[in-house]
């Protein structure tokens, strides 16, 4: 019996990005998500961790969706006892990037260490054409982060991701970032300069580093609770309408 | 600046090496032997400013340690550099790997499981369900108690550390090359594919403790069905050294190591892979460990911890 052949993850981003077709100025269109589970009876202190998070600004999107047990998200059945919880993954920014038709390399996932919320520098990075599993995934339970920390003083560590994108594009990303601040997603941690390594880590000749906040940091803040959680990260495609604000659930 | 940055981060890294005080003179001696020439005097000045950030500490006349923020900066600093760190500072206990298979001689790379005393029972009832069922690197390990890195009513494990495969076939003249360490899906006790592989070259943490922290293993399963998940490394070698690899390989063998699972050109389960590269499986050691903390019980444990000769693990 063979499995198909391994997906290393910066294609895995490649082919859900380009099914992004989020537009940041009317807010409609899909993105793509990550999914979580955790057991039914952790929820409302799950609930009220992600709202912390949101109100924070360490989760890229106020959105959340909600999966009761043995209800469907595409062709996966939430599991009994369990409840799903659907956040937008950050590779919705590489989707609206590829759209624009501005050249773009995944770089890789990593942690970002927050000084006096300011981003500092990377402590940690898995580049996505060396992994076939989401970074943020396997770090999450290395315990590399600290984001109630970050909540409660300002400083810590975050997981990020950082993409690369050529400098001759640089106008158009910054429509696309100046469409994205105050829209139902953001997140930016830094736009570098061309040729600058991007909090410590080194781009292309003629390249510039676009670091973001990981869709999963509201999940780390939920497992650094002590709730258990189990997290699929770069899941699927979803319609931005099956999405609710936090703050009306 | 950066260049700045890169100098005190290598005085922190040989404070890490060393446990004693050292002072500016036998640090400008081995910044030099790295590649960083430097007066004492410079070094004084970089021990200040180290000093002032709270990462050394000075002891007398003794010279400077690292502080517990200094050990952290040396896991937190120069993300980029520390990407090829991971399998950089396995290749030199590879190197210093002198085992030769034909004699059954020389020294080996090994890891360290430090455990609390009262758990120790329970941990060596793990190792040898692995050890049964064969699905570590190498059939035996061995308990140590005196060690400066064991603390007081603790006990450490040493496991042969699979990196000592890379030595072994580098100083039978073919290169090799760590390529990556991931999880294999086996069916009644056959491989089937691999779950998830993370190259080396791309990582600033270890792969397989990455895996193991995650829950993302089932030796246990393995041990008490025949199907699981297991932590596998995959290398690369040219093609041309085919002959060569398997007179190594059946030495190795014959003296107790579990090598390899497969070796093949090309693709290899579902790995997609290069025609003119023979790509080696093999299971990690760490499955020792992995399935211990499976089990539950608190370990700490040290990838590479160093290198020790080959008769005082097989005893």
């Amino acid at each position: 019996m063979m499995s198909a052949p391994l997906k290393f993850v910066n294609h895995r981003i490649e082919e859900y990005a380009m099914q992004v077709t989020l537009d940041p100025k009317t807010g409609a269109g899909t993105v793509v998500y990550n999914l979580s589970l955790i057991h039914e009876n952790d929820f409302s202190q799950a609930i009220s961790v992600i709202r912390d998070t949101c109100r924070a600004g360490i989760a890229p999107s106020h959105l959340l969706g909600v999966k009761k047990p043995g209800e469907m998200i595409h062709d996966y059945v939430i599991p009994k006892d369990r409840i799903g919880l659907i956040t937008i993954c950050s590779t919705t920014l590489d989707g609206l990037l590829i759209r624009r038709g501005i050249p773009l390399n995944p770089i890789g996932g990593g942690v970002v260490e927050i000084v006096q919320n300011v981003p500092r520098r990377f402590t940690h990075l898995i580049r996505y054409d060396c992994t076939t599993i989401d970074p943020l995934q396997v770090l999450i339970s290395e315990k590399t982060t600290s984001i109630t920390k970050v909540m409660n003083t300002g400083s810590g560590c975050v997981l990020a991701n950082i993409r690369e994108c050529h400098m001759e594009a640089e106008p158009v990303i910054e429509e696309i970032l100046d469409e994205l601040s105050g829209s139902i997603f953001s997140g930016i941690l830094e736009l570098g300069l061309p040729n600058t390594p991007s909090l410590g880590v080194t781009v292309s000749p003629q390249y510039i580093g676009i670091v973001t906040l990981g869709g999963t940091n509201q999940m780390a803040a939920i497992r650094e609770s002590g709730i258990e959680i189990d997290i699929q990260a770069i899941k699927g495609i979803i319609d931005i309408r099956e999405l609710d604000s936090i703050e009306t659930l | 600046m950066i260049r700045t940055e890169r100098k005190y981060v290598e005085i922190l890294m040989i404070l890490k090496e060393h446990q004693e005080p050292m002072g500016a003179k036998r640090l400008s001696e081995l910044l030099a032997e790295r590649g960083y020439v430097m007066t004492d005097r410079a070094v004084q000045y970089y021990l200040r400013y180290l000093d002032e950030c709270g990462f050394t500490r000075k002891i007398g006349n003794l010279g400077r340690v690292l502080t517990p923020e200094g050990l952290q900066e040396t896991e937190s600093a120069l993300v980029d550099e520390r990407i090829g760190f991971v399998i950089s500072k396995l290749e030199r206990l590879a190197f210093r790997s002198t085992f030769d298979p034909f004699t059954g001689t020389g020294d080996i790379a090994y890891n360290l499981t430090i455990v609390d005393e009262d758990n120790l029972e329970p941990l060596l009832d793990s190792f040898e369900d692995v050890k049964r069922a064969g699905c570590g690197f190498f059939n035996s390990y061995r308990v140590i108690y005196s060690d400066y890195r064991i603390p007081p009513g603790n006990a450490g494990i040493m496991t042969v550390c699979s990196i000592t495969m890379d030595g072994v076939l580098q100083h039978n003249g073919i290169p090799v090359q760590m390529a990556y360490g991931g999880r294999i899906m086996v069916e009644e006790k056959k491989p089937q594919y691999f779950a998830d592989l993370i190259r080396y070259q791309g990582t600033t943490i270890d792969p397989l403790a990455l895996f193991i922290s995650s829950g993302l293993t089932s030796i246990t399963g393995y041990i008490g069905t025949g199907t699981g998940i297991l932590l596998a490394n995959v290398r690369e070698i040219p093609v041309y050294a085919k002959k060569r690899a398997l007179e190594v390989s059946e030495s190795m063998q014959s003296n107790g190591f579990i090598f390899p699972l497969e070796m093949r050109s090309g693709n290899i389960y579902n790995l997609v892979g290069d025609p003119n590269r023979i790509s080696l499986v093999s299971y990690s050691g760490m499955n020792y460990v992995g399935h211990a903390i499976e089990n539950q019980i608190p370990v700490t444990n040290e990838i590479g911890a160093g290198n020790i000769p080959f008769a005082k693990i097989s005893e």
